[in-house]
Parts: structure tokens; sequence; C-alpha cells
């Protein structure tokens, strides 16, 4: 049922295309700026700032992922109380804004590694050709994807508490009231 | 326990209070009321009778602050929010005055949002959808979005998604606010022959005179309290 409930989040996900769009993208360049970054600090190429650079990034990513997990709520109270009122539990309301959630985050990851086997692909291909090009054949390792990847599961943590804590405080009445009441 | 194994739903000296502006406007005032499994109870009265809060009350959207509402058995003035959400998903059809269609959704999706959330598999809440898509007269338009349909569409859409799970009874909040009289006639049409053929209990709350005859029973309000029953 859960599952369902994500494939569920996922479609109506999908069909707000501006919202997930926006924060697709915005979640592709956090994720590969922090990710860089992360590389940066690994290999000390540009020393300790660096790391400041990450914090920075971490921070960006809490605000813009609460920012994201308040608009999926606040923008939809009214679906929100509906689905309320016609038998929906908070259980499966939170399911929905779970899913929303982790799916716009995935997508972000998705593309950000997508993109690092393109690079890749595309300067192996230039140093087969004999090509001489000036950049690493891989941008970013392994590691800072990893360490990438766990603060962002930190963040999205954060921001399903949030969503779920509005959840709870959206009443079902709320759908009964006339539109623009 | 209700005292007659026919009711349905018994109200028992319901109260209720609201606060607005400092002032305490009281909504629902010493109300009972009994209605039978199968009735047709049309719930009349002009704005801010209290008959919206009546229905909610008997929902389990809202909660009164005194009295008893006896749904199927259950004392439900009292139950938990899950439990409300649970007897609301497996008894109660809602339909609204705004149709409140999810934008995102097609028409059957609207309709089968509502079992998403049980072990019923993807085929069979397929199945059920088409059946009461095709039960309001709609099934040419299941992929169509709320925003590409008529006010009459979307309310025999939101009637569709209301008897789904055939609930035992269908509450209605204005079903007809918000359309012309030909969609009027046919939503008051479809409410009455599910009323008979599924043989659920409709409880339609207006502030229309004109439809008084549908219904089985009609129960008139005014300033919070029952005025008759008719």
């Amino acid at each position: 049922m859960a599952f369902r409930m994500w494939k569920k989040a996922v479609l109506m996900t999908l069909r707000e295309k501006k919202l997930f769009s926006v924060f697709t993208l915005i979640y592709t360049s956090l994720i590969f700026i922090t990710s860089l970054f992360w590389e940066l600090a690994i290999t000390g190429e540009i020393g300790e700032i660096a790391g400041y650079f990450v914090l920075i990034f971490f921070g960006t990513s809490l605000f813009l992922s609460l920012l994201y997990a308040w608009i999926i709520v606040s923008r939809n109270r009214r679906t929100w109380a509906t689905l309320k009122c016609i038998g929906y539990t908070n259980k499966n309301i939170n399911s929905l804004v779970t899913g929303k959630i982790l799916f716009t985050t995935l997508m972000g990851f998705i593309i950000v590694i997508e993109l690092l086997f393109h690079y890749t692909a595309v300067i192996g291909y230039l140093q087969s050709a004999a090509i001489s090009v000036s950049l690493p054949l891989t941008l970013i390792g392994l590691i800072p994807v990893i360490l990438t990847s766990f603060i962002f599961i930190v963040v999205q943590m954060v921001a399903i508490v949030l969503a779920n804590r509005k959840i709870l405080k959206v009443r079902p009445i709320i759908a009964l009231k006339k539109v623009g009441e | 326990m209700p005292i007659d194994k026919d009711t349905m739903i018994e109200a028992i000296d319901v109260n209720k209070e609201y606060r607005r502006s400092g002032a305490i406007i009281r909504a629902l005032a010493d109300v009972s009321l009994s209605i039978k499994a199968g009735e047709f109870v049309l719930v009349q009265g002009p704005t801010g009778c209290g008959k919206s809060t009546l229905l909610n009350v008997l929902s389990g959207i809202d909660i009164p602050d005194s009295g008893k509402i006896i749904f199927d058995g259950e004392n439900i003035a009292r139950a938990t929010e899950d439990r409300l959400s649970r007897i609301r998903r497996q008894k109660i059809g809602f339909v609204f005055q705004d149709f409140n269609l999810i934008p995102t959704l097609t028409a059957i999706e609207n309709v089968e949002a509502l079992l998403w959330p049980t072990v019923l598999r993807e085929k069979e809440i397929e199945n059920r959808a088409i059946a009461a898509l095709r039960e309001v007269n709609l099934l040419e338009r299941k992929d169509h979005y709320p925003v590409q349909m008529s006010g009459g569409e979307k309310q025999r859409c939101g009637l569709a998604r209301a008897i789904i799970h055939r609930p035992r009874v269908l509450l209605a909040d204005e079903p007809t606010g918000n359309l012309d009289p030909e969609s009027e006639k046919q939503v008051m049409d479809l409410l009455k022959e599910i009323n008979k053929d599924m043989e659920t209990t409709v409880i339609v709350v207006t502030h229309r005179g004109s439809l008084a005859s549908y219904a089985d029973k009609v129960v008139k309000m005014e300033k919070g309290a029952i005025l008759n029953i008719k």
C-alpha cells in the first residue's frame, strides 16, 4: 500500500510540471556543486575554503528543502483536506508528501550521476582520440557523491518531518469551505 | 447502540459553538435527529442556520461540543481522528459544493484516489472506478482533467468518487449550489437513483426549497435548531 501511495506521489509530482522542474533544477545544481566542493575539500586543491562552501551549500539545501516541503503542503491544503474528508488518514497523506519530496531529490541525483557519466565518456573519447584536454577523466569521485547524498538524506528527513507536522494541522473541514472563503 | 436497529445515524442533544471575531455563534443548539438506513433526507434552511455544521458533525469532520452522534451503532463524537478517517473511507461518501477534484488527476484517477490507500489490487480499483463513472454517465470523459470538464461533469465525477466504495451513507453539501438547472436535475436524479438502487442513505444539505420533492424526509433548520421535520 505504501508503495502504491509513493507511486501515486510520483504521478502527482510529474503533473505539477512547473514546481517539479524548478526544484529538480535547483536540487541538481546544489547536488552537483556540493559534490564538486567535497571533491575539492578532499583533494585539498583550494584549501580549507572548500569546507566552508560545503557548509554553505548544506545550509542552502536545508533552506530550500524546507521551502519545498512548505510549498507542497501549503499550496495543496485543500487537496489534503479533501483527502481527509474522503477517508485518508494522516499516515496516508504523509506517504504522498514524503514520496513527492523524495522523488524530486532522487531525480536531482540521477541527473547529476548521468551528467558525470557523460562528462567521463566525453573526456575519455577525447583522450582516446589523442586530443589533448587539461581536464581530469573523473570530475567528481564516488566518495564526494556519497557524502553529498548523506547530507541530502539528512536535509530531506528534516523537510519530511516539517511537512508531516504541517499535515497534522490540516483540518478536513477546510475542504468544505467555499472557494475563496 | 441505536435505539432502532434500522437507524443509520442518530444525533442526540448535539451542541456546537464557534468563536468568530470575539463573538460566540451557536451553530447547533440541542439538535436531535434520527435518520433511518436507506432514507433520502434533505436538510434545508437559510445561510448560516447550521445545516452544514450538522452535516460536518454527522460525518465526524467536526466534533460537537456536547451530545452524541451514533453512526451505524458507534458513537463517533469522541472517536480518534484515524478512526473517523477509516469510518469515512468505509461507510461515507462525500459530495462537495465546489467539487473538490484534484486538478492534477484525470477523472478516473480522481475516482480511484479514494481506494489508493486500500489493499485492493490496481485492476480492481480501475474496474470499480469505471463502474462508478458509468453509473454517473461520465465514462467517455474518464481521461479528462477537471479543468476540461463542465460544472455538471465535475459534480458527476465527484459523485462517482463518492460511490466507488459503495458507502452506506452519502453526504452532499449544497451539491447543486454551483450548477445550472439542467445539471442540477441530472445530479439530483443521480442521487435519487443511488439512494434507490444501492439503498444508500442520502443526506443533502441545501438552501433550495425546490429540491424537497426528491426527499423522504425534509429537515428545516433555523438559528442552529431544527424547526420541523416533514
